[in-house]
């Protein structure tokens, strides 16, 4: 009898596991089939060379990741997917915080101001991606054609049609999509902050710069930690902005990794490269979070 | 007496400073969404004229009849079937699994909390090939079934999480006390604890909805004919020769409504989910 699993007794704790079991079960299943196999496949998929029109299916080895390191504009997408994260974010977060503090104020509708700037995150990507390319129309979207007329984009051009403005207008399209998430964040952590390190501040003779310096951002800072770690995470894959916008054009100058292995997958049928492709790009996440996580917990264990 | 007077001026600077800056945030915030809505009932001729004025000074339904006589109806049928599936299974299998991993030890525990991390993380174009192989092989491909299982990849992990969180804030005593009275688990958790968790599944639940509805990335690939979904069909019109900008506006518009209007209405608790971390991209 010693040695049934607990699960199995016929005891309370048993009783408690298969109750815990039953409940987790129809979860765990629908896990398991929808997410685990499907990521398990592609680590197989990787290592063939899969035509998705004829259905030919040949094992590849490693063939397709030796393609990755030859594959010049697979870099220069990685190197789009660098600026498109590390601007997006520098730009959600920055004005996250401005907008924050703006509304850290007890002023009567303050709440309403709040909830019209959360609108941007609200509303669909699909309506967003699409109003912004009306706005950005050549001929007769009302941004470019007053840019136009203030001499700052050549007649008829549409900055997302550029090759030079592309990438950074989807970025700017991308931060006003993302900013309102941000500054609900750095809000809420401001409104825990506790009062008494404003008044100590301000016993010391401290001015609203040096109480914003020496108090709201160090409380700020694990928030926008999280922030950066989560947001970082999604920015660097995230697909749909950029493919509704602009298809990752004209001439992959907006391209990023999403849009790259989508256009693989869907353009040219090549499954067995852009699971290679992803792969990588999962392997890298992980690699990047297991380091991140590392250093995390060597922090906590040291500040302990 | 004197820097106080000297605070109050630099206040009413620094004020006035706040309100135009608020307001210019404002202006950037809601200015596309309103341009929207206002390209929706502006007629043809004030549509398509380079110089645009910022006001309309007519207004016209006929974008709205427009896309209402065209099969666009049909994609909001769909997204409205796929939105709402996907929302009732991923929240009663994600309340159940919230509920177990918080309430009870068992084998296999932290293994499916491990994989409810990696999978919430995980970026849904990774799993574009390997979803699409296995619903294909399921014959699920391009129908509406098959958008539905890939969008509870998606709202399955959040909705396990955030009801997680939820049950948590439950007190166990409650059920306890039902176990105690030989209510079984089962009727213990439907009697004690669903009730008490209605915040925590309204708040689920429309994040679930909006997640699906929003979702563009894996319908695409999977929908096909007429079972598209709203954003999928809507990305297609922009590609064509003649692009309606005033019909396309009009549909944008529509997806943007159900979305706003659940915000609203249940918007304290939009807050509380958003910084819970409940939404991805």
């Amino acid at each position: 009898m010693a040695s049934t699993p607990a699960v199995f007794s016929r005891g309370l704790t048993g009783r408690q596991q298969r109750a815990g079991i039953a409940f987790a079960l129809p979860a765990a299943l629908l896990f398991a089939t929808i997410l685990a196999y499907p990521i398990f496949e592609s680590f197989r998929t990787s290592l063939f060379s899969i035509d998705l029109l004829t259905g030919n299916a040949e094992f590849a080895g490693l063939s397709n990741f030796s393609e990755i390191f030859s594959d010049e504009t697979l870099w220069s997408t990685i190197g789009h997917t660098l600026i498109w994260t590390v601007l997006s974010l520098a730009g959600q977060l920055g004005l996250g915080l401005a907008a924050a503090l703006l509304i850290d104020a007890d002023w009567p509708g303050m709440r309403w101001i709040r909830q019209l700037l959360l609108i941007p995150y609200v509303v669909p990507v699909i309506a967003s991606a699409l109003v912004w390319q009306w706005m950005l129309d050549g001929h007769y979207g009302v941004i470019s054609t007053s840019l136009q007329s203030w001499g700052a984009l050549d007649p008829g051009a549409n900055p997302l049609g550029q090759e030079s403005t592309s990438l950074a207008t989807v970025v700017l399209v991308n931060i006003w999509r993302g900013f309102p998430f941000a500054m609900l964040v750095f809000w809420a952590r401001m409104q825990s902050i506790d009062p008494a390190q404003y008044e100590a501040a301000r016993v010391d003779g401290a001015g609203p710069w040096r109480e914003f310096v020496h108090v709201t951002l160090p409380n700020l800072r694990s928030a926008a930690l999280s922030l950066l770690a989560l947001r970082g995470i999604w920015t660097l894959m995230y697909f749909e902005l950029v493919w509704l916008l602009t298809r990752g054009g004209p001439a992959g100058s907006s391209e990023v990794l999403s849009t790259y292995i989508y256009k693989v997958v869907m353009g040219e049928f090549r499954v067995g490269y852009a699971a290679a492709i992803a792969s990588f790009a999962g392997l890298f996440l992980g690699l990047v979070g297991l380091v991140g996580w590392i250093l995390y917990r060597f922090r906590v264990r040291r500040a302990a | 007496m004197r820097p106080e007077q000297r605070r109050s001026k630099a206040s009413k600077a620094g004020i006035a400073g706040r309100v135009v800056a608020l307001a210019l945030i404002v202006f950037f915030a809601v200015g596309p969404i309103l341009w929207m809505v206002m390209s929706s009932v502006r007629p043809a001729d004030q549509l398509f004229q380079s110089d645009p004025s910022v006001v309309p000074t007519a207004v016209t339904g006929a974008w709205y009849e427009e896309v209402f006589g065209s099969g666009a109806l049909r994609w909001f049928a769909n997204s409205f079937v796929v939105a709402i599936v996907t929302t009732l299974v991923s929240l009663t299998l994600g309340t159940a699994a919230g509920y177990a991993v918080t309430r009870f030890t068992f084998p296999g525990r932290r293994v499916l909390l491990a994989c409810l991390g990696v999978s919430y993380l995980f970026p849904a174009i990774l799993l574009l090939v390997p979803l699409y192989l296995v619903l294909a092989s399921l014959g699920l491909a391009g129908s509406l079934a098959g958008i539905i299982i890939a969008h509870l990849t998606i709202t399955l992990p959040l909705t396990t999480w955030l009801m997680k969180s939820f049950v948590e804030a439950v007190p166990r005593e409650l059920e306890e006390a039902a176990w105690v009275d030989g209510q079984g688990y089962l009727g213990a958790f439907l009697r004690v604890t669903l009730p008490l968790l209605r915040t925590g599944l309204a708040t689920t639940a429309m994040f679930a909805f909006i997640l699906s509805w929003d979702e563009f990335l894996l319908a695409s690939v999977i929908a096909q004919g007429d079972n598209v979904t709203a954003p999928v069909g809507m990305a297609g019109l922009v590609t064509s020769f003649d692009i309606r900008w005033g019909a396309i506006m009009a549909l944008s518009t529509l997806v943007t409504i159900p979305v706003v209007v659940l915000f609203f209405v249940l918007q304290r608790y939009y807050e509380k989910g958003l910084t819970a971390g409940s939404v991805k991209g």
